[in-house]
């Protein structure tokens, strides 16, 4: 028998049964699109929570530190070699996959105040302004700017800038009384007030000390504001404050608020040599390339690879619930198909007599069955293509009304398509597989016996 | 062409045991249109079952074209059928949601013939047949001898050593059952086709060249009729 003749003895069946055509079609579908679903929901999250995590670890980035002894006689010549030198920062940028390498290093977290005495908590750090854009910080105003005292600031460092006469009562309330969402709401909703800094001047003061007159620097001007990254939440980035500086202004800042002195006073830089590098690579799959590359040159590497293989599995166990899910609906669907072909083959046992009269032998008479039962799953599967683009379409829908980013993060992967129609298809043969057997082993002349 | 050599079958109904057929043996020849008459009971419609080897014989055997058919397995019968042996039934067993075509061309299919064989084969049959604008009719839409020709057109199309005709006019009126017989004789005579038919109705078996009689399981005839003015058929 030809697979043609197959199909059209099938199809014909499917189509002069509408009912149990529909009802069949109907149950795998909906075990269709849950596996469909199921599995595009874990996938993405998977890669929301992915570009969460980068935006916040920079998945992306490895952190290069000088290795550091004690300092001892014996540790000297190995803490020598191990020197963070502008020759080795020279020897990274030049390395395979290695999009951008500069001085990254942290000067400290610091009240910085405009001249109209509003103020909010930032971040400094030293870098090389010129490198800022090859980190991904593309400059929403103004520019990298040679001249000192110039400072550049990030998205989230010009939010929730506030006079100390109106910020002060409210943590001072805040602190005794923790729980009062009245008093969270409000600071929360500070966080959000935005003061356009760009070419204003401002000052930074230390406020971990307990002097009544509190180092403070010189004032600086804000040459250029940096926007938005593209892959992070505005809430995420609102609270994310940081100026960047260059290598000498970070080293005047550091003198003016007295940094460099006291007994737990961090060692100041040796000329030539940085205490921390950023390295940003051309993809994340390179990182672990480059980091040994780097080890190489007696440095200390630190990225956040781990997080990403913490994150990888658990979301293989979300995956694996979600797929175990959607085969139970099938299951349950292709119980069905199961039942809808049974009573077929009974209907139709004077058509399989007839057949087996006229020479159909019980491998034709069982394939005609599977086939038809493939179909269902077939059809099924695509019906169930459709739902699931539905319900993602309304998840997503639902999601963007509820969340302020104002759009849903599901979608699904194109590998899930043939998948989820490859388990139809599956669950309809499967299903088949018993009435097919059932229908070749009637006997022909009970079958076509009359009463 | 084909061989009875001492069929006996013997049904059992729970632990009671009924002998319906006792040593039958008589041999056909190619082209030959014999009758197998016999009354209610009489064991007819048994013996042909078991030569179409729908049923196994309890003893004997039964040779087609040279096959001892009783030694065959359910797949080996069923691609034996497919192409050495044709069928007429009494109540047509057309396939109602094909059309007459897609019915004549059945047995081709488990063949694995191609449709444009198929389907050219199919209306040299409907044309020997009488029915050649029926076609692409469905079969409800026919009337019963239109039917009959349906499934006389549907057991020649693999060109079979030998047709069984189970009460072929059984269902239908007298003027339609003798142009059913005379279609019969026609193919017989212009294809060479032997023709086993299966009655209760002497005036059919009187049409075939040759009757045997069947009573109680045993053959108790065996010749060729009688015609009205005394000689053979």
């Amino acid at each position: 028998m030809r697979a043609r003749d197959y199909m059209s003895l099938a199809i014909d069946q499917l189509r002069r049964r509408k009912v149990v055509t529909g009802l069949c079609s109907a149950g795998i579908s909906i075990g269709c699109a849950a596996i469909i679903v199921a599995m595009s929901l874990g996938q993405s999250a998977q890669i929301y929570a992915e570009k969460e995590l980068n935006s916040f670890l920079k998945m992306d980035e490895i952190t290069v530190t000088p290795i550091q002894n004690k300092g001892d006689e014996v540790n000297k010549d190995v803490d020598n070699r191990g020197k963070l030198t502008k020759q080795k920062l020279n020897l990274v940028r030049n390395l395979p996959h290695v999009k951008a390498a500069s001085p990254f290093e942290e000067v400290g977290y610091f009240s910085m105040h405009t001249t109209d005495d509003r103020s909010n908590n930032v971040q400094v750090i030293g870098t090389d302004l010129e490198q800022l854009a090859n980190f991904n910080h593309q400059f929403r105003q103004g520019g990298p700017s040679d001249v000192a005292d110039t400072i550049i600031l990030n998205y989230g460092a010009e939010y929730g800038l506030l006079d100390r006469a109106t910020l002060e009562p409210l943590i001072q309330k805040q602190n005794q009384d923790p729980f009062n969402e009245e008093i969270t709401q409000q600071l929360e909703n500070i966080q959000k007030l935005h003061t356009p800094l760009f070419q204003r001047q401002v000052r930074f003061e230390r406020a971990d000390t307990a002097d009544q007159h509190k180092p403070t620097t010189s004032t600086m001007r804000i040459t250029s504001v940096i926007k938005k990254p593209a892959d992070a939440s505005t809430d995420s980035a609102k609270y994310d404050k940081k100026a960047y500086t260059s290598l000498e202004t970070a080293a005047l800042i550091r003198e003016q608020l007295k940094l460099n002195q006291g007994p737990d006073a961090p060692p100041a830089s040796e000329v030539g040599t940085y205490k921390s590098i950023l390295v940003k690579v051309d993809d994340q799959n390179n990182v672990e390339q480059v980091e040994k590359q780097i080890k190489k040159l007696m440095l200390n590497t630190q990225t956040n690879l781990k997080q990403k293989e913490r994150l990888e599995d658990t979301f293989k166990m979300v995956r694996t619930i979600a797929l175990g899910v959607g085969l139970f609906v099938l299951v349950i669907a292709s119980i069905s198909i199961v039942v809808a072909m049974t009573m077929s083959t009974h209907q139709r046992r004077r058509q399989i007599g007839i057949m087996k009269v006229l020479g159909a032998n019980l491998r034709q008479i069982r394939n005609m069955f599977i086939i038809e039962a493939a179909l269902l799953g077939l059809l099924g599967g695509l019906i169930g293509v459709m739902i699931s683009y539905w319900l993602v379409w309304g998840i997503n829908g639902a999601a963007a009304r509820a969340t302020e980013a104002g759009q849903g993060f599901i979608f699904i992967p194109l590998i899930n398509i043939p998948l989820g129609i490859f388990f139809a298809v599956l669950t309809g043969v499967l299903s088949g597989i018993y009435p097919a057997l059932s229908a070749s082993r009637t006997d022909a002349l009970t079958a076509i016996k009359r009463d | 062409m084909l061989k009875v050599e001492q069929l006996s079958h013997t049904f059992r109904n729970g632990p009671e045991l009924t002998k319906v057929l006792h040593h039958i043996d008589f041999q056909v020849d190619k082209g030959d249109m014999i009758a197998l008459l016999g009354s209610s009971g009489s064991g007819k419609s048994t013996l042909l079952n078991l030569m179409a080897g729908l049923m196994k014989p309890t003893e004997g055997t039964i040779y087609i074209a040279g096959h001892d058919i009783v030694k065959m397995n359910e797949n080996q019968l069923a691609e034996f059928r497919r192409s050495n042996i044709g069928f007429i039934f009494q109540a047509y067993e057309l396939i109602p949601n094909l059309t007459v075509r897609e019915n004549i061309e059945l047995p081709l299919v488990f063949q694995g013939i191609s449709p444009s064989k198929r389907k050219e084969k199919a209306k040299q049959l409907l044309e020997q047949v009488g029915i050649p604008d029926k076609g692409e009719l469905f079969t409800s839409q026919l009337s019963g001898g239109q039917q009959q020709r349906v499934s006389i057109a549907r057991s020649l199309i693999t060109e079979p050593s030998v047709i069984f005709a189970d009460e072929p006019t059984g269902n239908l009126d007298t003027r339609t059952e003798e142009e059913i017989i005379a279609i019969l004789k026609h193919l017989n005579k212009t294809m060479s086709t032997t023709f086993i038919i299966v009655t209760h109705e002497r005036e059919v078996a009187d049409h075939t060249k040759r009757v045997i009689t069947l009573r109680d399981g045993h053959l108790v005839e065996d010749q060729a009729p009688v015609t009205v003015e005394g000689g053979t058929a």
